[in-house]
């Protein structure tokens, strides 16, 4: 990594991590309470704006962060050059991914659709 | 160009295993942990979202003693990394950097991520076992 982007990414992970402490615990409360209900259950809890909204707030962070560490993880174990190149897009595609597609289901579930 | 022949800092399987350094390895092994468990959290929430036969395979998942298992291993996974992320934040601003400070407040993330896992799994068995 350039001198300026390590910056960056350095702060981005602590601030994540710092947003994540709030937000990890909330996640952690709310899928004990909810991981057993059926699922017009769930529909009526993230239906309402709150939980939906701490739910979004949570995929946007944590994918962050995620994408963040598995960077540096990738940076240190993956040796040749192309394949690494290779990984740190996959990397960042997959994470991508998986925030769209669960922003879009809590976006249905919030919107009622 | 051949990169020339460098010594390389200690691997893993030499450096002589440590509470400091088997506390940094198993925090990454949890952050890697929490990033596969993302996966089933978007198969959950998409089942929830469209699909009521991708709800209730996730639902059966969960239900599975393999489900459960990696349930366990995922609230382990989140209180040890969040509680040894928070001595990390507090490294950053100069806190705790002692050797002395160093081991505390490793053993004390230990006990705190089991005892919050056997509360919280504990807790999260009872009120889904619960009528």
């Amino acid at each position: 990594m350039r001198g300026s982007v390590a910056v960056r990414h350095w702060r981005s992970q602590r601030i994540s991590a710092l947003a994540l402490i709030p937000l990890a615990l909330w996640l952690v409360e709310s899928l004990l309470t909810h991981l057993g209900e059926d699922r017009t259950q769930i529909r009526t809890w993230l239906g309402q704006p709150i939980p939906a909204t701490l739910a979004a707030a949570v995929v946007a962070v944590m994918f962050f962060h995620l994408a963040l560490g598995v960077r540096v993880v990738l940076e240190d174990y993956v040796h040749t050059p192309g394949r690494l190149a290779a990984a740190l897009v996959a990397n960042r595609v997959a994470c991508w991914a998986l925030a769209l597609v669960a922003l879009g289901a809590v976006a249905t579930l919030a919107f009622g659709f | 160009m051949t990169p020339a022949e460098r010594p390389l800092s200690p691997h893993l399987q030499i450096y002589r295993p440590q509470l400091t350094s088997m506390l940094s390895v198993t925090h990454r092994g949890t952050g890697l942990a929490l990033g596969i468990g993302t996966i089933f959290f978007v198969w959950w929430l998409s089942g929830a979202a469209w699909s009521a036969a991708c709800y209730g395979a996730a639902q059966a998942f969960w239900g599975s003693w393999l489900g459960k298992l990696f349930l366990l291993g995922w609230t382990f996974s989140l209180f040890y990394h969040l509680l040894n992320g928070v001595r990390h934040l507090l490294w950053d601003v100069g806190i705790g950097f002692d050797l002395r400070s160093t081991y505390r407040t490793g053993w004390t993330v230990v006990a705190f991520s089991v005892l919050l896992t056997l509360f919280a799994f504990g807790g999260g068995l009872y009120a889904w076992m619960a009528p």
